[in-house]
């Protein structure tokens, strides 16, 4: 009988889920490992072509280790900052702090393509062209706001006692951060870093505009030469996706299990 | 105190990480040369001849940059507005005018003069590019011609017992004949999508022998007899004679139902004969002209011409113009463009070899230099063309294709607005 | 709720700072070409507009209206199922189950895959010859040459499907992270009061969730309500505009028509609307408040 009510509740909802998940992904891999011209709806035989192509000709190991670089840079760079912002947004009440989180939002607000020019100039001004340090910056400040306005969701769910009960205890509100806050934070820091990464990862807009050099260029660039003025590799772009997208899925696999708490909060189930 | 030294190591971080390349020691120019269509099919093609060039010339080092080119002139625009243009740019009649306009490209009309290149390109590609810079200079050297062509399923045809059409007649009449809609098999695609109107001016002037865009007064010539004639037959195919997607259809979707085989015909031009004969192989496709009208002249609106432009904010123009001049030298422009599958700019080329055993370039070539063919070109230095035909346009059209507008007021509805642009700008400029 | 004179300032500063160098000030630009004539392809014109832009956008531009009301159903609609599918996943697999790592790690991966990528890969999907309608048609499943994304009574389910797919992850991983906070007591003591699963969770888990949600919804409506890769590579606001979001025809405007300042006065218009939406949303859901 619980089986039953299991099935019908946890793998039925799930296994009908991941079929329409993974029909995008089962075409992706069709594309790539099937040689161009073939219809075949399985791919095999298998040709590497595709692959040799995005990594050898269009310079792909170039822009993995860019984007690589980039994108753990953001989650760094967002992740401290964000919970720095969170943090001040969750427990302290301070004039303009309705203004920052306004402000926040009001950041998401205009679409990349409208800001380009004048994002151009604040990156030459400042030498940040052609470089991964400033892609880094400039993705950075486009993620941040949610990574902060989250950030301070989850702390807010934090009970406030425990860390007052530090503080009581002779902790300063650095060390209660730290010994109480932050480890109670951990799915929240896989959660919130774990889009800054993705988020940087798949930037294209950024990569192409802010650099003009062939070797700063990032994954999404590296993706979007598949589509040409008037030719389309769709091979190319499935095995260049299968390279940008299957080592962050098994990275992520392997750290989903810091999403959820513990052994304790694992069993707690409805 | 603590806290304020964490973020000051943070900040410190991230702003100060090391600076920026380095310049070049060694008394070698360093030229930046932006591909305005980079990609699998030409990224090694240039890195190729850019080697040879640099061997050439060993005080020269070009950086190659693939711009992906749905994103170049977006590309071209911002780096224009924050003074950081290349010294070498691919471009493309179909946006010249923009660049011209914002005063980024140096006139080559000199240093073409003074150069062995002088009278290798062809007149014709030369002409159009003088006219689509908008003030008859010369801002761009043509690297090759291309031209819109049909693709067709050999196979089919034979198949069928049918002969390739050679007038819009036979084409339509064909492309019914080839469906089979529950085989998933149609005889024609339309393109709906993006670049739709483009492609089908193309077809419209190539059916009414219009010889040109506009009359001599600025009046807009779009709305002819027989290019609403055109565009109301082919409006009648689509659904029947075509996959219904095709009112969503740019190239790349046109293109995959091709190669997926689903269709028979497809208007597009010499640019995919890559993509076409690595999927399907030269026995299966060959390439026809467009067909003609009832007139039975042959008009033809080329495509944009693809070229190279010197940007006048270089520090190294001298050096700009000799990898120009490489990349236009018989040898260059011919591996160039067999590598692409397009028409050699440079006249010397077309002894070669391979251009006699390219199929869909030598038919274009021989429809491209025969006497009786006429160019309508159309008028790229008129600087609202591309926003009135591809942003206003397009949806437009794909009401037509739904039946919820005739193809009669569509077409004087763009000749409206084209006109009213004409003259517009013939009282404005210079 | 602590007081501190500066420490509240000090954690937000380095965020202000980027945000006053990335984001003020070319928000700014916007704004301010939203009151010019702005046109590279009719440069004679250009120069102070004052509120012409608005005036046309307002008065006699149907477009403007129609994408806007897209815009909504859109968000609205993405949203919503978004957050369904993302909470009942994370409630899924937050379950103890074999082989649980994996359906994680499966749910989540549309997230890795790149814009560029997944308009590509939704493309071949709909396509009439490469797709998965074609597959289904051979198999006896619908008819030949279906196709979705051409159909005027299909375009709107199509879309929103692709964008589902890479949408829902977002919700699932977030409400994942945050079922961790509740307390493990507070089941156990809803279960000792006999309460139904149901009601545990209207009881426990939804209370608990709820500024998450109201926060990642508000996110996600931003986020939908402006990002454009999917919609203009699949169907480019077609067929007729039926699919044209407000920021899709404002890259039509000012990116490929080169009308910068009528761009900039419908861009400044969304920022208008997503303000006013954002604070009621706010106020509504008292969130600001505490």
């Amino acid at each position: 009988m619980r089986d039953k009510g299991r099935f019908a509740r946890l793998f039925l909802p799930l296994g009908a889920y991941l079929v329409v998940t993974l029909v995008p992904f089962y075409w992706m891999l069709v594309f790539a490992f099937r040689p161009t011209g073939s219809t075949a709806l399985v791919p095999w035989p298998a040709t590497l072509d595709h692959f040799r192509t995005v990594w050898t000709d269009l310079g792909f190991a170039v822009f993995f280790r860019n984007s690589a670089i980039v994108a753990l840079g953001t989650l760094v760079v967002v992740c401290v900052l964000g919970l720095m912002g969170g943090y001040a947004l969750a427990r302290f009440a301070f004039r303009g702090r309705r203004a920052f989180l306004l402000a926040l939002l009001c950041s998401q607000f205009v679409p990349g393509a409208m800001v380009l020019i004048p994002l151009f100039l604040v990156f030459k001004a400042t030498h940040l062209l052609n470089s991964l340090q400033g892609l880094v910056i400039a993705d950075s400040a486009a993620q941040l706001p949610l990574a902060v306005i989250l950030m301070s969701g989850f702390v807010r769910g934090i009970p406030v006692d425990l860390e007052e009960a530090a503080m009581v205890d002779g902790c300063g509100r650095l060390r209660a951060f730290f010994a109480v806050v932050l480890p109670q934070l951990r799915p929240a820091l896989v959660a919130v870093g774990s889009f800054a990464f993705i988020g940087s990862w798949n930037n294209f807009l950024f990569a192409l505009m802010f650099s003009g050099r062939q070797d700063k260029f990032t994954l999404p660039v590296g993706l979007s030469y598949t589509l040409g003025e008037f030719t389309v590799d769709f091979g190319a772009l499935a095995a260049g996706g299968m390279v940008a997208a299957v080592p962050v899925v098994l990275v992520f696999a392997v750290i989903q299990r810091f999403l959820v708490q513990g052994l304790t909060a694992g069993a707690v189930k409805g | 105190m603590s806290r304020a030294t964490t973020i000051a190591v943070i900040l410190a971080c991230v702003l100060g990480l090391a600076g920026c390349g380095g310049g070049d020691a060694d008394g070698k120019v360093t030229i930046t040369f932006w591909d305005n269509n980079g990609g699998p099919g030409r990224t090694p093609v240039f890195q190729h001849l850019i080697a040879e060039f640099e061997r050439a010339e060993p005080d020269i080092h070009v950086e190659y940059v693939g711009i992906p080119s749905s994103s170049v002139q977006q590309k071209y625009d911002t780096a224009i507005a924050g003074g950081a243009t290349p010294d070498v740019g691919g471009v493309t009649t179909s946006y010249l005018s923009d660049l011209v306009g914002q005063d980024a490209l140096a006139p080559l009309d000199d240093r073409l003069a003074g150069s062995p290149l002088r009278d290798k390109l062809l007149p014709s590609l030369v002409d159009d590019v003088r006219q689509a810079g908008g003030d008859h200079k010369l801002y761009e050297l043509p690297s090759s011609a291309n031209l819109d062509v049909i693709w067709y399923r050999k196979d089919w045809f034979a198949q069928a017992g049918l002969q390739p059409p050679s007038t819009w007649d036979e084409l339509l009449a064909d492309a019914a004949r080839l469906t089979d809609r529950s085989a998933n098999r149609y005889g024609y695609t339309v393109r709906g999508g993006a670049g739709s109107v483009f492609q089908l001016l193309s077809e419209a002037y190539s059916y009414s022998g219009q010889p040109s865009f506009f009359g001599a007064d600025g009046t807009s010539t779009t709305a002819a007899p027989g290019n609403v004639d055109l565009v109301r037959r082919v409006a009648a195919l689509y659904g029947k004679a075509t996959p219904a997607a095709d009112v969503n259809n740019g190239y790349t979707q046109m293109v995959a139902e091709f190669t997926g085989g689903s269709v028979a015909m497809m208007h597009h031009n010499l640019g995919s004969s890559g993509d076409l004969l690595k999927a399907l192989g030269p026995d299966k496709v060959g390439a026809i002209p467009l067909p003609v009208g009832p007139s039975g002249k042959r008009t033809v609106v080329p495509n944009p011409t693809d070229g190279f432009a010197v940007f006048k904010a270089g520090e190294h123009q001298d050096a700009a113009w000799k990898f120009v001049q490489f990349l236009l030298s018989k040898d260059s422009n011919s591996y160039w463009n067999q590598q692409v599958g397009q028409i050699p700019a440079n006249t010397d080329v077309y002894a070669d070899a391979w251009l006699r055993a390219d199929q869909p370039v030598e038919m274009a070539l021989g429809v491209l230099r025969a006497k009786d063919t006429v160019l309508a070109t159309a008028p790229f230095a008129l600087p609202r063309f591309s926003p009135i035909t591809k942003a206003d346009s397009e949806p437009r059209y794909q009401k037509v294709l739904l039946g919820t507008l005739s193809a009669n007021d569509f077409l004087h509805g763009l000749a409206d607005e084209l006109t009213a642009a004409e003259r517009d700008w013939r009282s404005h400029k210079g | 709720m602590s007081r501190a004179r500066w420490t509240p300032y000090v954690l937000i500063a380095p965020t202000v700072l980027l945000m006053a160098v990335f984001v003020v000030y070319p928000v700014g630009s916007v704004a301010y070409y939203s009151l010019q004539h702005y046109d590279v392809t009719r440069s004679w014109a250009n120069g102070f507009a004052g509120l012409d832009n608005f005036r046309q956008m307002l008065l006699h531009d149907p477009l403007f209206w129609q994408s806007l009301g897209f815009s909504a159903r859109w968000v609205v609609v993405e949203v919503g199922l978004q957050l369904l599918l993302g909470l009942g996943l994370a409630l899924i697999v937050n379950e103890t189950f074999v082989g649980r790592g994996l359906a994680r790690a499966l749910v989540f991966s549309p997230w890795a895959v790149s814009g560029v990528l997944t308009t590509g890969i939704w493309i071949l999907l709909y396509n009439p010859s490469t797709g998965v309608f074609q597959q289904l048609a051979a198999a006896g499943i619908g008819s030949p040459g279906t196709s979705v994304l051409g159909d005027p009574a299909t375009v709107f389910p199509a879309t929103v499907v692709a964008e589902l797919w890479r949408g829902v992850p977002f919700f699932a991983i977030l409400l994942l992270a945050d079922l961790q906070g509740i307390p493990p007591d507070l089941y156990e003591a809803a279960s000792v009061d006999g309460a139904t699963r149901w009601q545990r969770f209207r009881m426990v888990t939804l209370p608990h969730l709820r500024d998450a949600i109201v926060l990642s919804t508000l996110l996600r409506a931003v986020w939908e309500f402006n990002n454009v890769d999917l919609l203009y590579t699949l169907t480019g606001g077609g067929p007729a505009d039926q699919t044209t979001t407000l920021p899709l025809y404002v890259a039509r405007k000012a990116v490929d028509a080169h009308d910068f300042g009528y761009g900039s006065a419908l861009t400044t218009a969304g920022f208008v609307v997503l303000l006013f939406f954002s604070v009621l949303y706010l106020r509504l859901s008292k969130f600001d408040r505490r």
